[in-house]
């Protein structure tokens, strides 16, 4: 079984330690601090003073209908978009701090999914883990075994020689969970995992995000999907429609 | 020893040669558009690097130079000019031409003799004959000797400053024309190889969307660009060394034997300056495209 090791304060993979971060690092693993954020495009806000603790080891999800600004809040967790105001502190490092060039390093700390999987339709499942370990962490220990245990916790072993396009929705949804955790992430961001997959396929994705979950991960799932937030969620967040 | 940074070079390559692989024939279509093009400018290049060679033999045997010498002028200050002469660098041969040898000269030159037949005595000056091997000293020259008192102060010499420097413009001019098209053909090249990566980069967006999310960093995102914009430089570059091979061996003689006053000579001094000037220009203008095209964020 795939252990991810999250040892407190040790860089999340073989690659270089993150020197200027590394004393936040210490007491900021695997956590979400939001305080009195504001983010939007352009001129208009879409989350507005939002104020938020993730402690490390929850499983939170973010509910609201469309447009509320769930996606805006994960790609605000993932470094695509600044904080306009207000303090954003993921995984330790500081987002209003973040520069340009250290956002990729920023990202490989994390672990994302996506509604619609964002597999690479000519690569199997294996190589669809395995590149982005490879050409992301530089000096990344045994990266084919690293692959071989995420496809294996995700329950999809013996599926490591597909393409995209031999396997379910949900099989695809948890190739790319296995491509998410594979480097060992403190934090698992989600945004609407299940919003493409029937019941049965959901009930397989959850499982792997469990599986995350159990070994000590954060999990950060968006979903408008009330049974999934009965089922799984420790913490419910509802954000709603600005009022225009 | 760790051995990660191997394993790494091999992985971005394996990534890279997949990444092309998977569009070959938009490869060769570049390939060969950039190989067209680089033919086209080094034909160009060659043509005009034999000219050049032509025209400077042809300058080099016809740098003959003399400088008049009056006809009070001593033995001794003849002496002292003819060493003076001698001294300056590019000068590699002087000879002294008397009075009588001139007159006789010019009885076989259609517009001195007339002259010659006019006049009661000898009015063709004795001169120093100066062997140059670039007419492009000339200037000196006349430096050298003004204001000698063995020299003509009227008409120094057979060869004006003016003359010299039309000469050496000639050149000159051969030289940017030569530049200006190789800039034209680099230009075209590295249009070419943009519109290629271009639609690498539209072919390709979600692959580098994806990587780009999952934390690749966007100097490794550009290896393949680069990569691939270097095979095309290269294999463009083959391809105009083979049309510069075949044009010094069946195009240049051809030319030769039908315009033999060109008197273009053996191209095979030029191929290595020219392919290894090909090579090397076009990787130095190819490569900044990948580094210039736009990625997705």
């Amino acid at each position: 079984m795939f252990v991810p090791s999250r040892a407190q304060g040790s860089p999340p993979y073989g690659g270089p330690a993150w020197d200027d971060e590394r004393a936040e690092e210490a007491v900021g693993r695997g956590k979400i601090q939001l305080s009195d954020v504001t983010v939007g495009y352009g001129d208009g806000a879409v989350l507005e003073n939002l104020s938020l603790d993730v402690e490390r080891g929850d499983f939170l999800c973010v509910e609201g209908p469309s447009g509320a600004g769930k996606t805006t809040l994960l790609r605000l967790l993932y470094g695509s978009l600044l904080p306009t105001t207000g303090l954003a502190v993921v995984d330790g490092v500081d987002l209003a701090s973040l520069r340009p060039r250290h956002v990729s390093r920023f990202r490989r700390r994390l672990g994302c999914v996506f509604q619609s999987y964002e597999l690479l339709p000519h690569l199997t499942a294996r190589e669809n883990v395995l590149l982005p370990l490879q050409l992301a962490q530089m000096a990344i220990d045994e990266p084919d075994e690293r692959a071989d245990q995420a496809l294996e916790m995700v329950g999809l072993g013996d599926k490591a020689g597909s393409l995209p396009a031999e396997l379910s929705g949900g099989q695809q949804q948890r190739v790319a969970i296995a491509r998410a955790i594979a480097h060992e992430p403190a934090i698992l961001l989600a945004d609407e995992p299940t919003g493409n997959l029937d019941s049965v396929c959901t009930a397989d994705v959850m499982r792997a995000f469990r599986a995350f979950h159990h070994e000590g991960g954060t999990v950060v799932m968006a979903t408008h999907d009330e049974s999934l937030l009965n089922a799984y969620a420790e913490r419910v967040i509802r954000i709603s429609p600005r009022a225009a | 020893m760790s051995l990660w940074p191997l394993r790494y070079v091999g992985t971005l390559w394996s990534y890279s040669w997949r990444w092309q692989r998977r569009r070959i024939s938009t490869w060769f279509v570049t390939a060969a558009v950039v190989g067209v093009v680089l033919s086209v400018a080094v034909a160009v290049q060659l043509v005009v690097w034999l000219g050049q060679r032509s025209l400077a033999g042809q300058l080099e045997s016809a740098s003959e130079m003399q400088v008049f010498v009056v006809d009070s002028a001593s033995a001794d200050q003849q002496s002292a000019l003819q060493a003076k002469l001698t001294a300056i660098p590019g000068v590699s041969r002087v000879t002294y031409r008397s009075k009588a040898e001139a007159a006789s000269r010019a009885t076989h030159d259609p517009e001195l003799a007339p002259l010659a037949g006019a006049s009661d005595g000898n009015p063709f000056p004795a001169s120093f004959v100066l062997q140059m091997r670039d007419p492009g000293i000339a200037p000196r020259v006349l430096s050298a000797v003004s204001g000698d008192p063995a020299v003509d102060p009227k008409i120094p010499a057979s060869y004006t400053a003016a003359q010299a420097q039309r000469l050496s413009s000639a050149l000159g001019t051969l030289q940017v024309i030569a530049l200006a098209l190789d800039l034209v053909a680099l230009g075209v090249g590295a249009v070419v190889a943009l519109a290629l990566l271009r639609g690498e980069v539209r072919a390709r967006r979600d692959e580098l969307r994806i990587l780009t999310l999952v934390g690749v960093p966007r100097a490794i995102i550009r290896v393949p660009l680069v990569v691939q914009v270097l095979s095309v430089a290269l294999a463009g570059s083959a391809l105009a060394v083979l049309s510069l091979v075949y044009m010094g061996q069946h195009v240049v003689p051809a030319i030769d034997q039908s315009l033999p006053f060109l008197r273009l000579g053996d191209p095979a001094q030029a191929f290595r300056p020219l392919a290894v000037g090909t090579l090397a220009a076009s990787c130095a203008t190819l490569v900044p495209c990948a580094l210039l095209v736009r990625l997705p964020r």
